[in-house]
């Protein structure tokens, strides 16, 4: 029993939801006001890590990863990365597992903006960056939060892919779910209820924040 | 009126459900451990032949077969990895009959490049990145490869390469993938084509680890399905069962 899985799985979730709302806010961008042909297709892909078993992630990310493969070759040889039971490796097949839940609440975030609003900063010659920056940025931060919040729960919660690539090492790729996996099948029910706790307690926290901030419960502490 | 007698029809049919044992009487549920996967599908196959008594096989590892066991699973005979776990259900009073012994499991290195002839000191290799064994804290193959690590001391400067599979099954296939270039496996799973076709194994000389005594044992407390179970203990221990063992890399008491 120690706190290293669980501080690993907070670090692997913090760093995964970080990367992934850099990179969802020009994607979901890009699907809400984009008319381009392959837009249905990249929305059923972003949408994919939602219907298929994580198993189907580890699977195919395994066997990309190694190092007896295309990709996973060229990575250790040019870059010398392995992704394969390593931390950026579970970071990766993360962003991947968790993106529905960061892109889809950004999405309706920017598709409910009224266009009035859009069309207004375009005719005081506001350029498209600006426009993101200062206009719906800010009017879809319920939408940035829920996004945030869900894929860091999300990414907590992982752990068929982190089973089929991880490869269960200490300090590295066991991760709290992984850890509790392990301990009830050592019968250590102790150890298992100890993890299970702590998850269950600050997850829990996460998403009653959420729910009071988007639901407008804490307005009277701060404006 | 008409919601009563349409929850009354309800729970007619679940309790129809519930007891209707018919198809199922000429079955046994063995949970067996993953190092087995191969060669108990052969001795099954014999057993049914000869007694017309079906199998079902649950294949996982030992711990948490052992740990639904525990929780009610409805398994009739547990054929685990180690003496261990059988053991421990044994004395919780989940077994009717102490365990017994019913084969030896030796432990191999495994290489999945069919080109090299694994070796202990490869281990050291910078080439060598990772290095698969299963669990120790719950496979038995697993402690067993820890046992060699610190039997040719090497243990210290390998640890930072060796990752984890759950049970002897995914750490096959951590190597089998590439993902893992060398490996510590049972001998009774190198003999599958996808592990014989691509690699090549050395057998470990069986002085540096604790023999892998796998221990069989019935579970659950009617009796009824007892005389099942016993049959398929019986078999296990049979000279046919003993042979396929025996082709399948275990050593067994003769």
């Amino acid at each position: 029993m120690s706190w290293e899985p669980l501080i690993l799985t907070f670090k692997l979730a913090l760093v995964t939801t970080l990367i992934l709302l850099v990179l969802s806010i020009p994607l979901s961008y890009w699907l809400a006001y984009s008319k381009a042909r392959a837009k249905p297709i990249i929305q059923t892909l972003v949408s994919m890590p939602l219907v298929l078993p994580p198993t189907v992630l580890g699977f195919y990310f395994l066997i990309a990863f190694s190092p007896n493969n295309a990709l996973g070759g060229w990575l250790s040889e040019t870059l010398g990365i392995q992704l394969v039971f390593s931390f950026p490796g579970l970071v990766l097949a993360s962003m991947l597992y968790s993106l529905p839940f960061m892109v889809h609440p950004i999405l309706s975030g920017f598709t409910g903006i009224h266009t009035s609003l859009r069309e207004a900063a375009v005719l005081m010659g506001k350029s498209k960056f600006e426009i993101l920056l200062h206009v719906l940025l800010p009017n879809i931060k319920p939408a940035l939060l829920t996004g945030t919040v869900l894929s860091f729960a999300h990414t907590v919660g992982e752990f068929g892919v982190v089973l089929m690539i991880g490869g269960n090492i200490p300090g590295k790729t066991k991760v709290a779910s992984i850890a509790i996996y392990d301990e009830v099948e050592a019968l250590n029910y102790g150890a298992a209820n100890f993890y299970s706790l702590v998850l269950f307690a600050i997850t829990f926290c996460i998403l009653l924040t959420v729910y009071l901030i988007n639901g407008g419960y804490l307005k009277k502490f701060w404006k | 009126m008409f919601r009563i007698s349409y929850l009354l029809w309800v729970l007619l049919l679940f309790s129809q459900l519930g007891c209707n044992p018919s198809s199922k009487s000429q079955r046994l549920t063995l949970a067996v451990s993953s190092n087995m996967q191969f060669s108990i599908e052969e001795i099954a196959a014999r057993f049914t032949a000869t007694t017309g008594i079906e199998c079902d096989l649950v294949v996982a590892s030992s711990g948490k077969l052992t740990a639904q066991i525990m929780e009610g699973a409805p398994f009739d005979v547990l054929l685990s990895a180690d003496m261990k776990y059988p053991q421990m259900l044994f004395q919780n009073g989940m077994a009717p009959a102490a365990p017994k012994v019913y084969a030896y499991g030796q432990l191999v290195l495994y290489s999945p490049n069919a080109n090299t002839d694994p070796k202990m000191e490869m281990l050291l290799k910078d080439s060598i990145v990772h290095i698969a064994l299963a669990n120790p804290k719950t496979a038995p193959y697993g402690s067993a490869a820890m046992e060699v690590l610190e039997h040719h001391a090497m243990l210290d400067s390998v640890r930072h390469k060796l990752v984890y599979g759950e049970n002897v099954s995914q750490t096959n296939q951590f190597m089998v993938t590439g993902a893992a270039q060398i490996g510590f496996t049972a001998k009774s799973t190198v003999f599958t084509p996808s592990m014989a076709n691509q690699g090549n194994w050395l057998a470990l000389d069986s002085n540096s680890y604790t023999p892998i005594a796998q221990g069989i044992v019935m579970v659950g407390t009617k009796t009824k399905e007892h005389q099942k179970a016993e049959a398929f203990y019986n078999f296990i221990f049979s000279d046919e069962s003993q042979k396929i063992l025996k082709k399948y890399g275990y050593s067994v008491n003769e």
